[in-house]
């Protein structure tokens, strides 16, 4: 890597060769604030917030626009630079309202964090504000199916602009008129129409675009949890982060909510698709199973506990041939589970072609030129599927081919079928075939382990309510060969476990002893299984996230710019503590820093 | 909330912003000879490029129409193989496009220093009260629509009204601006001096 | 100085291609095409040719940095969006000289190695623009465009393209942004045009009347043209004069003639019974000169030197019935209408500038306001991505500067305490 060194601030920082002043000082732990500039996107240099003083150059220079050279010289700190600062966000904030208490950016917003670090005290502003549909809530309007739009609070950044022209690949978002009547809007108010929609939250640097999903719903401060993961919807594996509120045990609502992206640059760059952003809620959705079920005689599921459903499970195995259990495995099953499967099948005498790997395949209506296209698989782990040497039989369209393993259960060949699908709902492809079925009596024997209660659960013989890839630590391959940790968020709900655990029951059951504890352990074997793949080396020790207590409120703060928070603003106070904060710890005024 | 891109949008809870909406208009296309003249002139930008044909694009529209409807925005769009999006950021930032029905003649007076200093704000005073209208708006007969514009770059004329985008009139006097207004009527635009240097031939 | 450029204006058919051919038409163009374009740039280089739009800066320089090297088209985008306030010498010389402008398109393209000059015209110019296109049309059909230009076997284009009513569009960056169907917003800078202008392409970007100074140098030589003016302020100038004098117009002038001169001189003095108050020398978005101040050559280095720049060479003169707190309302209403909104400061500075001129005009100021002006236009100046920041931070400046005690009337006296007769009766009413 070619490097350049510079002086900022009298500080003496190599930076690598073609990057910018701004990107250099982000590096380096130096404050310099910025709205129109985005790490995922092309510099526009129009906020003009990020001026810098160079040496040897007659103006103040925009820091996101200028390269890095040689020998420069920096400064940020200038009296002229602190003026020029001040002043430029003394424009940003006459028109924007002051309605922070009801806006959703409130805590983790750019503008606020920069206008307190960096802007004048007070603003000279004495004509009243510009207001588009009036103030307050009122201004907000639809922007499209996933988003709201604040017409007041944009700050005409045109990252949202720039993200629909660049990343999506379809420019939705355009300005209309021009100068001080500029505002950002869809053609005819058509709103945005993408499967990547939830990102332009995530650009957006204040509470302009806000998504219908998290709107009014939750504050920074009231997440104090969040849990690094990555998302298991498709087989691209994005690294996101979860989000958890703070709420006591007894009050209603769901604890997660909202997923984000998390900056990996080889998987997934900034961003997220809608599916996985916003299609959580089933997790902690009615339709989650609490206890196992066990079909009675008049054909009744009743709720049953683990010890009955697992004896009873191995018994009807037993009286079927244990050799007889066919296995139908959602391509969600991770690695961990994966291999547990094929321990028991091999224990119980399955044959190659007893196994079959389902998921489900659609293409995503995108534009063609897009920059994140969303893969058509709706599986994590096919690929882990595959190199676990499971067959794993695809059509070209992505769509899994089982037809042969279809027909055999269609025909009546198969005499018990383990069907093994923890969400998200639909995820395992069509499986109605097996409820017919099971229902025709072709198949006398249906146990079906998952996380919902399905058509197809509602057709099983014993019902096994396992975990959703929010409640276990597992790990997936994605589509490029990766392996990832997914990290346990929540605990499963009711008495639902997390699926090793069942099947290493399952298996003492039927008599077979796999002998894990936990889900290292089972890692720890994979890896050992898989330790001819290179892509798997450093399995076993793959380093999954606990939820974080989020200290320092910055920290858990907007998900495009968290890498910024790392290394910026660690001098400001927290406001939220780890563990049980001592109460006379926790100033009453939050006490605002001045600049030096 | 379904989370799928094509679930429906607006159905529940709506919130429309109080934006004025170019009107959508009757359904457009160029007729032939608007869509070769404007494949011609595509044809002068690289052929990757068409979208620099978008201000030509919207004169047409003009021409065939009087103004900018979202139809129209949406067939150019459709021509030059741009967003619509991108078509409304174009029109709705140069002036010259008009984003609602206009009259049969935009008086569009500069009002910019030069021309001002030469009586403009008299001009615009005089065709307001003789109209009866104020600025940017459209007689009841829909004949004239009144509009300021900036400097016009004919500062030795002022004050300079251009009519229609492309018509001039020069050394305007508000002591006769009522009998232009009359005389557009009667005679339409030959009542309009032209472009000085033409006079003075 | 005989006039050079605009010698033939007035003859009736001074635009047409006969006429031009039979004083010297195209000759400029044969001899370039004879010489190598290396020797061309330096050509107009040593003439001292600078940019005619505003900045002054050396047109032979701009021709130089553009990167040859690259496989990539060049290009020569043509200025002609002349919508500087008080400007309005390209309109004449496109409409009574367009084939000096091809003439000169062709040799700049030339020049560079480029084979296609695209003229910006701005769209208020649609009568400039039908007699361009139709005399282009002609020197097509004779072969001075297009296919073979000359005999000489180089091909190269022109067209003409119409912009729809955008003063930024005249900033280079923002004129490419707009022949590329954007809006006209200006983009960062490095990279220059002359490395990645138009279609990423290496473009030189220059104004109508700069183009126009081509062909003479080619035949008479760049010695002759740097001695028609003082040191690096050579060949001869167009000076657009308007406002309070008798007779406004285009003047063509050497740049050793002084500002005194062109205006009362050429351009007749001041109208009958009154007295000159100021002088805006460059197109509005130059500092004023007071009528003490104009004794100076009128040219690019003379007027810097005064505190002001001779920018498009728009003359906005203002006889004594002016308010300068007017005219400083009246300017800032055409930048904030004006600006691209871009930029932080620009965009919403200029509306609070406005703002606050308008209630002071209006006589409901307070004498913090001019304190509170000139923060927020120094706040402006010098930090958004064109010149337009700086533009619009000069009216306010410049009047306070030299017309303080006009800002201090009108608050005191609580009314406009220069109310000429030639403004609307209404004034208020109509400025809003």
């Amino acid at each position: 890597m070619e490097t350049v060194t510079l002086t900022i601030d009298g500080r003496q920082v190599t930076v690598e060769k073609g990057k910018t002043v701004l990107q250099g000082a982000i590096e380096h732990g130096i404050k310099v604030p910025y709205y129109c500039y985005h790490p995922g996107l092309e510099i526009d240099g129009s906020c003009r917030v990020c001026l810098v003083k160079i040496e040897k150059m007659p103006k103040l220079q925009t820091s996101c626009s200028t390269l890095v050279a040689e020998g420069m010289v920096v400064s940020t700190e200038a009296p002229d630079v602190v003026e020029a600062r001040a002043s430029v966000l003394e424009f940003l904030l006459i028109n924007h309202p002051l309605d922070c208490p009801v806006c959703d950016k409130g805590g983790e917003c750019p503008l606020q964090d920069f206008a307190y670090s960096f802007g004048p005290n007070e603003s000279r502003m004495e004509f009243p504000r510009r207001v588009f549909d009036g103030e307050g809530v009122k201004a907000d309007v639809d922007f499209g199916p996933t988003l709201m739009l604040n017409r007041n609070r944009c700050i005409l950044c045109t990252r949202c602009v720039r993200f629909m022209k660049e990343v999506d690949g379809d420019a939705q978002i355009n300005i209309v008129d021009r100068g001080y009547g500029s505002e950002i809007a869809t053609f005819q108010d058509e709103g945005v129409h993408s499967l990547i929609s939830g990102n332009l939250m995530d650009v957006c640097p204040v509470g302009a675009i806000t998504t219908k999903d998290y709107r009014f719903k939750s504050r920074p401060w009231d997440n104090p949890e969040a849990i690094d993961t990555i998302c298991t919807f498709c087989e691209r594996g994005c690294n996101t982060t979860a989000w958890l509120r703070a709420k006591p045990e007894w009050a209603k609502g769901a604890l997660l909510v909202r997923t984000t992206p998390r900056l990996n640059p080889d998987v997934n760059g900034y961003w997220m698709c809608d599916i996985g952003r916003f299609d959580y809620h089933w997790i902690e959705g009615d339709d989650r199973l609490h206890r196992p079920l066990v079909k009675m005689e008049a054909g009744l599921q009743q709720p049953a506990d683990w010890r009955e459903a697992t004896a009873k499970a191995a018994d009807r195995i037993t009286a079927a041939g244990t050799g007889s259990l066919r296995f139908l495995i959602s391509a969600h099953a991770s690695l961990e589970e994966l291999f547990l499967i094929g321990r028991l099948g091999s224990a119980l005498g399955t044959p190659e072609d007893g196994v079959a790997i389902s998921w489900r395949a659609r293409e995503k209506p995108q534009p063609a030129d897009t920059k994140f296209k969303v893969p058509p698989i709706d599986a994590p782990n096919v690929n882990g599927a595959r190199d676990m040497g499971f067959p794993v039989k695809a059509s070209s369209d992505g769509r899994p081919d089982i037809s042969a393993f279809r027909q055999q259960v269609e025909q009546g060949r198969v005499k018990a079928l383990f069907v093994f699908d923890p969400g998200p709902p639909g995820s395992i492809g069509d499986v109605s075939w097996v409820s017919q079925a099971r229902a025709s009596g072709k198949l006398a024997l249906l146990i079906v382990q998952g996380a919902l209660i399905t058509d197809l659960a509602r057709a099983a013989d014993i019902v096994l309510p396992g975990a959703s890839s929010f409640e276990k630590d597992a790990t997936y391959v994605n589509y490029q060969g990766r392996v990832q940790a997914a990290s346990r968020a929540l605990p499963a709900p009711g008495d639902a476990q997390e699926d090793w655990q069942i099947f290493v029951n399952l298996g003492l059951a039927l008599g077979i002893t796999l002998g894990y504890t936990d889900s290292a352990h089972v890692r720890a074997d994979v890896a050992a299984a898989m330790s001819s793949n290179a892509a798997y080396a450093g399995l076993a020790d793959l380093a999954f996230a606990r939820p974080v207590t989020a200290q320092h409120w910055l920290q858990a703060s907007n998900p495009s710019e968290r890498w910024k928070w790392d290394v910026m603003f660690q001098d400001l106070p927290p406001v939220k503590f780890a563990g049980r904060p001592d109460p006379s710890s926790i100033p009453t005024v939050i006490p605002l820093t001045e600049r030096d | 909330m379904s989370f799928h891109p094509l679930m429906p949008y607006g159905s529940e809870g709506f919130q429309k912003s109080e934006r004025t909406l170019m009107a959508r208009g009757e359904p457009f296309a160029f007729t032939a000879e608007r869509a070769a003249k404007l494949e011609d002139i595509c044809s002068k930008y690289p052929p990757e490029r068409r979208k620099s044909a978008v201000l030509a694009a919207l004169y047409l529209v003009q021409e065939q129409q009087q103004y900018i409807t979202a139809s129209a925005m949406r067939h150019v769009a459709e021509f030059l193989r741009i967003t619509p999006a991108e078509v409304e950021d174009v029109a709705t930032y140069y002036v010259m496009f008009f984003k609602a029905p206009v009259g049969k003649y935009v008086l569009q007076v500069c009002r910019t220093l030069s021309c001002a200093l030469a009586g403009a704000e008299r001009v615009t005073e005089t065709l307001s009260e003789k109209l009866g209208i104020g600025i940017g708006e459209t007689d009841p007969s829909g004949m004239f629509t009144l509009l300021e514009f900036e400097c016009l770059g004919a500062c030795d004329r002022a004050p300079v009204v251009m009519v229609n985008n492309e018509h001039w009139h020069e050394k305007a006097r508000p002591e006769t601006c009522a009998k232009l207004v009359d005389d557009l009527r009667q005679r339409g635009l030959s009542a309009l001096s032209g472009c000085h240097l033409k006079v003075e031939q | 100085m005989e006039p050079i450029l605009t010698r033939y204006i007035q003859e009736s058919n001074s635009y047409t291609l006969d006429f031009f051919l039979k004083h010297e038409g195209y000759q400029g163009l044969r001899k370039a095409l004879a010489t190598q374009p290396n020797d061309i740039i330096e050509m107009v280089k040593a003439s001292g040719l600078r940019g005619r739009g505003g900045a002054g800066f050396p047109t032979g320089m701009k021709f130089q940095f553009v990167d040859k090297k690259t496989p990539k088209p060049k290009y020569i985008a043509c200025n002609a969006d002349e919508s500087e306030p008080g400007t309005f010498k390209d309109h004449v010389l496109m409409e009574r000289n367009p084939h000096l402008l091809f003439e000169g398109c062709l040799i700049g393209c030339w020049a560079i190695g480029a084979k296609m000059a695209y003229i910006y015209i701005r769209g208020e110019f649609y009568h400039v623009q039908k007699v361009l296109e139709s005399e282009l049309a002609k020197a097509y059909a004779q072969g001075y465009a297009g296919r073979n230009v000359m005999g000489s076997g180089w091909d190269c284009d022109i067209v003409i393209h119409r912009g729809a009513g955008a003063y930024e569009a005249g900033e280079e960056t923002a004129l490419i942004e707009s022949l590329e169907g954007k809006r006209a917003q200006p983009r960062i800078k490095p990279p220059f045009p002359a490395v990645q202008g138009l279609y990423d392409c290496p473009t030189a970007v220059n104004n109508v009347e700069t183009l126009c100074n081509l062909p003479c140098i080619m035949i008479n030589g760049a010695e002759w043209f740097a001695k028609l003016g003082p040191e690096k302020n050579g060949g001869p100038k167009l000076y657009c004069i308007s406002g309070h004098v008798k007779k406004p117009g285009v003047y063509e002038a050497s740049m050793n003639t002084t500002i005194k001169e062109l205006i009362f001189d050429r351009a007749g003095g001041i109208r009958e019974g009154h007295q000159l108050k100021a002088v805006i020398p460059g197109g509005s978005s130059v500092p004023i000169l007071l009528p003490d101040q104009l004794d100076i050559p009128a040219s690019f280095d003379s007027v810097q030197k005064a505190g002001s720049m001779l920018g498009s060479a728009g003359m906005i003169v203002m006889d004594e019935t002016t308010c300068m707190v007017w005219a400083a309302m009246n300017l800032m209403h055409f930048y904030k209408h004006e600006s691209c909104g871009k930029c932080t400061p620009c965009r919403e500075g200029g509306d609070w500038l406005w703002k606050i001129l308008a209630r002071i005009e209006r006589g409901e100021g307070q004498m913090r306001d001019l304190e509170l002006l000139t923060s927020i236009s120094n706040n402006i100046a010098g930090k958004t991505l064109c010149a337009f920041g700086d533009a619009e931070a000069t009216p306010p400046l410049t009047t306070l500067k030299h017309f303080r005690g006009e800002y201090e009337a009108h608050i005191r006296e609580g009314r406009c305490t220069v109310p000429a007769d030639w403004r609307a009766k209404g004034v208020a009413e109509v400025a809003h």
